[in-house]
């Protein structure tokens, strides 16, 4: 009777533990993620034609179109946009950003913006030496608008010299975004 | 002398060589019984008991990864992504049997200002997540959206559906599907070091 009786318990104690070598049913995980300062940008044009209205020498306008998305982090965070002309008109004998053929001549923009940050304050000149700012941000600066992101405007104004040669003339304009 | 009765029933004088085989008998007789093994039966008897294991369904997650991150890659303002293996092991009921692996947010993204899955600061912002290489079972299809309100699907078990030993079975031991999860690098997000919300899996068989 003994030895019947501690069969009997080890089979139910072998079943106990075979249930519970298959797991839980339940488990959990933590999903985390670091958020940090970030920025982007996109060109809206193409290209950006600068024209003439009229026949008397008056500046040829144009205006370039931006779309943006910033964040700039909680403390001391801080951000810009800024655009440098990267490659100077050519061909020759037209306009010049770093040596136009008269004093007075030269490539500026104003600035507008809708959404985050803060537009340039006045007429900015473009150089190809230094960069100069369009839009500035602020300590926990974000984009308004998601995904579509903000929108910005560069507005030119380039001399109409008589002295230009007739002909086509391109310059390239780089913008850059920077967020911390 | 020793004097004793003999088969007749008389008493006889008993010599002194059968006093030796007489000690000689008396011997064997105690060798014979100690070379004899004990417990040999004298009769065999038996008796039967029955053994019944009634076999249920069930399910049950191994242990797996207790956090994944969420990194970027690629061009900013790119979505966080990140894995997960989960390893489970499951028995349904043959014909009529089923069961699913799910998952649901238990606990939202904190501190705030930064991703939500409940209320996220843009409408297209989302904790998404893609299923492949389950071993048991059919793994989720498509991209799925995590909820802190209800489950989403992981992996569906069919009937008849087990774990390890091949044939009929799996041959993997335990059974492992993978996750990649997706979350949206939303600009409004407030700069953290470490955003955390808190997945729920549940397995279940029938």
């Amino acid at each position: 009777m003994k030895k019947t009786a501690t069969t009997i318990a080890a089979l139910l104690l072998t079943a106990a533990l075979a249930h519970a070598q298959l797991g839980s049913g339940t488990g959990t995980t933590t999903v985390s993620v670091t958020v940090g300062a970030e920025a982007a940008l996109n060109v809206s044009n193409s290209s950006t034609p600068l024209t003439s209205s009229g026949t008397n020498f008056t500046n040829f306008t144009g205006s370039t179109g931006l779309t943006y998305f910033i964040r700039t982090s909680q403390s001391s965070g801080s951000g810009s946009v800024t655009l440098k002309v990267t490659s100077d008109f050519s061909p020759a004998n037209g306009p010049s950003v770093t040596t136009p053929p008269s004093t007075g001549d030269k490539l500026a923009y104003t600035c507008s913006v809708s959404g985050t940050g803060t537009a340039c304050s006045s007429s900015q000149t473009a150089s190809t030496g230094s960069s100069t700012t369009v839009i500035t941000f602020g300590v926990d600066n974000h984009t308004t608008t998601f995904p579509g992101g903000d929108t910005a405007t560069a507005s030119w104004t380039l001399t109409n010299d008589p002295k230009y040669k007739t002909g086509s003339y391109t310059a390239t304009v780089t913008f850059t975004i920077s967020a911390s | 002398m020793i004097i004793r009765r003999n088969r007749n029933g008389n008493m006889a004088k008993v010599s002194g060589r059968q006093r030796t085989i007489t000690r000689w008998r008396r011997y064997g007789l105690c060798l014979l019984l100690v070379l004899v093994p004990r417990g040999l039966p004298a009769t065999t008897k038996t008796a039967t008991q029955t053994l019944q294991a009634v076999v249920s369904a069930e399910g049950g997650l191994f242990s797996f990864p207790n956090s994944v991150s969420l990194t970027k890659t690629g061009s900013t303002f790119s979505t966080f992504s990140g894995s997960l293996t989960i390893q489970y092991g499951a028995r349904t009921t043959q014909s009529s049997g089923g069961g699913s692996i799910t998952v649901e947010a238990s606990a939202d993204f904190t501190p705030a200002g930064g991703p939500s899955i409940a209320s996220p600061p843009s409408s297209g912002d989302a904790l998404q997540y893609t299923c492949s290489g389950a071993t048991l079972g059919t793994a989720c299809s498509g991209t799925q959206t995590v909820s802190t309100k209800s489950s989403s699907s992981v992996v569906t078990l069919a009937a008849s559906e087990c774990t390890g030993g091949g044939g009929s079975c799996s041959s993997a031991s335990p059974n492992t599907v993978s996750l990649t999860f997706t979350l949206t690098d939303d600009p409004k997000y407030k700069t953290a070091s470490t955003y955390s919300a808190t997945l729920t899996f549940t397995i279940s068989a029938t």
